[in-house]
């Protein structure tokens, strides 16, 4: 009884509270769905997003694996910025390419294999990497290997917005809360934000994971833009 | 009848819980069987703690609901550089061999650490600390520090919030080494409070999350040396009330 009234309690809370920290933390972004969500030039996140997915060097080692995967995810390179809104809303998932499950089996053998290669930054470029955190975001198994052998990587080699949103994600379908702020989901014609704790520090996070600020990430998920 | 001691600008109860410690003038031996807390109410928000060394990482008091806390900023870590001053602070803890200690703590650069200046050598009893997750893309890790030898070789147990589990690591030489993982997963939420806790009598090596038991470990040795408290990479947590009790064997 205690423990549904607290669930309860907690779906009401943790919208508000978002809400109430965007509002506190972010006069410059409009919340109303109508207006734009303005991005400052030149913001932290987006330089460092600017700087991390930058393909221009073509310093990747397995350019086969990269066409391969950019084609499975449906991607071309170079990608448009930015490349992580950091903004998911359950049931709307990204249209992939028509190889998409068989490189999703073929990420699997890869991902079982340990010592073995795996599509790093250094291996397939910053697009090759995003293409394989697309591609593993509906297999729940294979989104948990591709997860901890992002964060096994580093920055250097996995891109902490991708990180920190497939993190969220997976936190979600596991039964927990969300800790970025990333997640959403439409109810009766609204978005809205799924559970999430620790909403105070949500910005201190997303910087660190170069995602815009919460109050940015609302106004994405509230206008679709 | 408790009687209150000061010691050096701490208060401590003998034979009893505390006081405070807003800083620590020299490093010492407390009494056997005193409690000793460092509050940090007299550390200044802003700046690096006066009652920690930190060696390692970007440790700074910082406010946080009314109260002092101390904050290992993981955000920092990725520049890659060692806590500021590392020498003096090295040479502070450890005088002549202090070079041998910063060749080994620069292997470590993924481990941030901070020792605690107020007691020289831990050899028995508790230690504890509560912390707080607020993030860390790669790790969120909280860990109390000890046996911390001048040429830098260490013991730490640490709970980690992206594996949910508590962890005793050694690290010698330069090499870091799993020794024993707890066997209960616990999962902690960001943004609350925690305790975590060990207590050392000669080769037992017992530890607690949230009181909850966690590690009961035969040690290759018995222990002796500084302590502190400890993260790794880009975490990012804050630390308060950090509490020792040395007792006899």
């Amino acid at each position: 009884m205690k423990r549904s009234l607290l669930l309860a309690l907690l779906a009401v809370a943790v919208p508000t509270l978002a809400s109430a920290q965007a509002k506190k933390q972010a006069p410059q972004h409009a919340l109303d769905a109508g207006q734009a969500c303005r991005v400052v030039p030149g913001a932290g996140w987006m330089k460092k997003q600017a700087e991390w997915f930058d393909d221009s060097k073509h310093d990747w080692t397995n350019d086969t694996l990269r066409t391969q995967l950019l084609a499975a995810a449906g991607l071309t390179a170079p990608l448009s910025m930015p490349v992580q809104r950091g903004v998911q809303i359950a049931g709307q998932d990204p249209q992939l390419g028509p190889t998409a499950a068989a490189m999703t089996e073929m990420l699997k053998k890869m991902a079982a294999q340990r010592g073995g290669e795996w599509p790093t930054k250094s291996v397939v470029g910053a697009a090759g990497v995003h293409a394989v955190y697309l591609l593993s975001q509906s297999d729940t198994g294979l989104g948990r290997a591709v997860l901890h052998r992002m964060m096994e990587a580093g920055p250097a080699e996995s891109p902490s917005a991708d990180v920190a949103t497939f993190e969220d994600r997976l936190r979600l379908v596991w039964g927990r809360k969300q800790i970025y702020g990333t997640q959403f989901r439409s109810e009766n014609g609204k978005i809205v934000l799924a559970p999430m704790e620790d909403s105070a520090h949500a910005d201190l996070r997303r910087e660190d994971a170069a995602l815009p600020p919460f109050s940015l990430g609302l106004c994405f998920a509230k206008t679709g833009r | 009848m408790r009687k209150m001691i000061q010691v050096a600008g701490r208060w401590s109860l003998v034979s009893g819980v505390i006081l405070s410690t807003p800083h620590v003038a020299a490093a010492q031996k407390p009494a056997v069987g005193s409690t000793t807390k460092v509050s940090f109410s007299g550390e200044t928000p802003g700046r690096e703690p006066k009652s920690f060394a930190p060696m390692v990482g970007s440790w700074l008091m910082q406010r946080d609901a009314g109260q002092n806390v101390l904050f290992i900023d993981g955000r920092v870590w990725k520049r890659g550089q060692p806590a500021g001053g590392l020498a003096d602070k090295a040479r502070e803890l450890y005088g002549a061999r202090n070079e041998e200690f910063i060749e080994s703590i620069k292997a470590f650069a993924y481990y941030p650490i901070a020792v605690y200046k107020g007691l020289d050598d831990f050899e028995n009893g508790e230690i504890s600390v509560r912390f707080q997750m607020i993030g860390g893309t790669l790790d969120r890790c909280a860990g109390i520090l000890f046996n911390v030898k001048p040429n830098g070789d260490y013991l730490t147990v640490r709970y980690n919030g992206t594996e949910d589990n508590v962890v005793l690591w050694t690290f010698n030489n330069g090499v870091r080494k799993f020794v024993s993982r707890a066997p209960t997963l616990t999962p902690l939420e960001l943004g609350t409070w925690h305790t975590l806790k060990i207590s050392v009598h000669g080769t037992s090596l017992k530890s607690w999350l949230d009181d909850k038991p966690m590690h009961d470990y035969t040690l290759s040795g018995p222990v002796s040396g500084k302590i502190g408290v400890w993260s790794k990479t880009d975490s990012m947590i804050e630390f308060a009330d950090f509490t020792v009790t040395p007792t006899a064997k």
